[in-house]
């Protein structure tokens, strides 16, 4: 397998059910692909009191530890889909030459104002996490990393207890931009790339986009945002269009 | 005899049988000329005869005749021999020739030591030869070289870290007794880098405005490892000490005494000694193989952070740490204000108490760190964990000739200075030269048998002292 997919899901009613099954069809498992996929539920990991979208980060190290051969692993939330199956992972995002173009580099961190800027110059091979950014943060629903010992310390450091017992507003969202920032061993792996490449946003969300973040024709995956609220909002009115 | 039966018409007998009428008529041309045949026959006895007469000619043999050789080989030692033939003897007996003279003569014998050396000179010229180069190695700094260089001795691999200056005086005074004790930390650590070759960083620890409280206080530590990672880039490993620390033990260089053996020298899994009472190995089941194994992946090569532990947890006076990328991401996450702000009441002893953390809730850390027993680098002395010192995991034993000796929290209502001046003199004692034992038991006798008590502690002190001038004086 060279890049196993982690729909990390919430279990709820029938819907969720229909959406794994969609998923699961379209992204079986292929020699063709090579991809796998995983579905792990939030509540299959042991969080304390934290939100459950903590549980994200130790999904990804189970995932590690159930495809010890993968070396990529693309995690998407469950407001998340992929609107366009023929782009490949390793063509369009994580091959070093194309990964090097894409890389926005010398810009804050953390939008808007962050001090801490990207590095200029890290070559595409070495880059082993990559995130996009909206708006006003770091995109936490989809995102590219790589197996590796740098992969273990990321996610062990970002799940330390004192990240979710200090309670930060947004959960994970804000600890992964609070450790970016501060431990530059963290920021030398990380590459950002323009938001519509796997991470658009729907017209819903346009304040929350950044400049190249809403969804057009062709765009590999789209997210519906905070959906799950409603009556504003409702993910399965959203979502099925696009099935 | 007849010889009715010889080939050759000649009434001697001819070439078959020369010398039966050679004439031996008793003149003889040279001093011994007996030849006394004991074996054999008349035909024998002329053919030998007729042989011997033609080797004397020619000076040497005609040929060696195989059957013959051995007894030949005798009788040209007997013919060196003196042959007495009464009184036709013409050069009078020298007294003493060929025999020591009557009182030894030391010209004699200096003449026979001579020729002996003589004879054997190319042996001789060798052991000489290798003398000397062995001094030359040891007098000059051949040896350190040899020491420090990674393809020899591997010396220069090994940083020895020592904070000094702790607190810089800023928030306590420093006075005589604390300048004292530092330099005899630097001095013994000075002398043990230079003895085998390591590399040897004294870092300054005063009180600095960026680590004051509310900071990073004590955290400073980490920076200073990486720093001085960034300034030997050589080097692998890097042990820190902290000041109030002392090398009892010299002779031991780290690679015999640790790094030779290291999966020998020290434990991954903590629970062969496990103060804190740590669970371990860790049970989540999405964690993978090696961060769930006891032992990580039981390779020395993948030890990273060597740390002893002491009755209270792990013990940060003297640790190693290995130049990796692990490594840099340990310094790295060390220190976090999140992580400081929720805890810094919490953490006592700060950095420590923070590594301690960090093992227990971080795995990816746990695969690549050992731990060693304590009395390997860091024995205690009475007084910190256990006023008697009788502990046999913790405390100092002089007859077991522990390493290092690391007097923690003397600071805290003991005598550092004292301390450290009784294990200066007791290393001192426990290392001393043959010659200045022999010296020191020469004196105890003495003193035993006609004092009847054993100054010996004092003795040492003057001794001692005198030595210290010395070396400070080198």
């Amino acid at each position: 397998m060279r890049v196993d997919m982690v729909w990390d899901t919430l279990p709820r009613g029938n819907w969720q059910k229909e959406c794994v099954m969609w998923l699961n069809a379209n992204h079986l498992p292929s020699p063709k692909t090579g991809y796998a996929t995983f579905f792990p539920n939030t509540t299959d990991y042991n969080l304390s009191d934290s939100p459950p979208s903590w549980s994200k980060i130790p999904s990804l190290r189970h995932a590690m530890t159930l495809w010890p051969q993968t070396p990529y692993f693309f995690f998407l939330d469950d407001h998340t889909i992929i609107t366009n199956p023929s782009l490949s992972v390793e063509s369009h995002i994580v091959d070093p030459t194309r990964l090097e173009s894409l890389m926005i580099t010398d810009v804050p961190v953390v939008p808007p104002d962050s001090v801490i800027k990207t590095f200029s110059n890290i070559p595409g091979d070495r880059i082993d996490f990559i995130l996009t950014q909206d708006k006003d943060g770091l995109g936490h629903n989809s995102f590219i990393l790589r197996r590796g010992e740098w992969a273990k310390y990321l996610l062990d450091a970002w799940f330390d207890p004192l990240y979710r017992s200090y309670n930060f507003q947004k959960a994970e969202r804000h600890a992964l931009e609070h450790i970016v920032q501060w431990h530059g061993t963290l920021l030398a792996k990380i590459a950002l790339i323009p938001q519509n490449t796997m991470n658009s946003y729907t017209a819903k969300d346009e304040k929350q986009a950044s400049d190249s973040g809403i969804y057009k024709d062709g765009d590999f995956v789209l997210y519906f945002g905070e959906c799950d609220n409603p009556p504003e909002r409702n993910c399965e009115l959203e979502m099925r269009p696009y099935f | 005899m007849s010889l009715s039966r010889s080939p050759s018409p000649q009434r001697s007998g001819g070439w078959s049988s020369p010398g039966l009428t050679t004439p031996y008529d008793g003149t003889s041309r040279q001093a011994s000329p007996a030849r006394t045949y004991f074996n054999g026959n008349a035909n024998n006895v002329a053919w030998a005869t007729a042989q011997a007469k033609s080797a004397e000619v020619r000076g040497y043999p005609q040929f060696s005749p195989k059957n013959q050789g051995f007894t030949r080989h005798f009788r040209r030692l007997s013919m060196k021999l003196p042959h007495f033939t009464g009184g036709n003897y013409s050069e009078k007996e020298k007294l003493g020739r060929g025999r020591p003279g009557p009182a030894g003569r030391v010209k004699d014998i200096l003449s026979w030591v001579g020729r002996i050396f003589w004879k054997l000179r190319s042996r001789f010229a060798l052991v000489v030869g290798v003398l000397i180069l062995t001094l030359i190695f040891y007098i000059t700094p051949l040896h350190q070289v040899w020491r420090r260089s990674s393809a020899l001795g591997g010396g220069d691999k090994f940083v020895i870290i020592l904070a000094a200056n702790q607190g810089g005086g800023v928030m306590e005074w420093k006075g005589p007794r604390e300048w004292a004790i530092e330099r005899d930390s630097v001095k013994n650590k000075k002398q043990y880098a230079k003895r085998w070759g390591y590399e040897l960083e004294i870092v300054d620890m005063s009180t600095k405005k960026r680590y004051a409280h509310e900071w990073r206080e004590s955290w400073e530590k980490v920076d200073t490892i990486r720093n001085t990672m960034r300034k030997y880039p050589k080097a692998e490993w890097f042990w820190w000490l902290d000041l109030n620390t002392f090398v009892m033990e010299p002779s031991y260089s780290l690679q015999s005494h640790i790094f030779n053996q290291l999966s020998e020298n020290t434990y991954r899994d903590i629970n062969v000694y496990n103060p804190l009472n740590i669970t371990h190995p860790l049970t989540e089941p999405y964690l993978d193989e090696e961060t769930l194994s006891p032992v990580g992946d039981g390779k020395p090569e993948s030890i990273n952070l060597i740390v002893p532990q002491d009755c209270g947890g792990f013990n940060l006076g003297s640790f190693f740490v290995r130049r990796s990328l692990w490594t840099d991401r340990l310094l790295d996450i060390w220190w976090d204000p999140v992580g400081y702000e929720q805890k810094h009441m919490d953490w006592e002893h700060k950095e420590q108490d923070a590594l301690e953390y960090m093992y227990q809730n971080q795995p990816w850390i746990r695969p690549h760190v050992a731990f060693i027993p304590q009395r390997k680098v860091n024995s205690f002395p009475p007084g910190a964990c256990g006023d008697k010192g009788e502990d046999p995991k913790i405390h100092y034993q002089p007859a077991d000739r522990d390493f290092m000796v690391n007097m923690a929290g003397c600071e805290w209502g003991r005598d550092c200075w004292g301390e450290m001046y009784n294990y200066r003199q007791l290393s001192n004692k426990l290392n001393r030269n043959p010659w200045e034992k022999f010296k020191d038991w020469v004196s105890d006798t003495f003193n035993r048998v006609f004092h009847g008590k054993k100054p010996e502690a004092k003795k040492d002190g003057k001794k001692d002292s005198k030595k210290d001038e010395k070396k400070k004086d080198a």
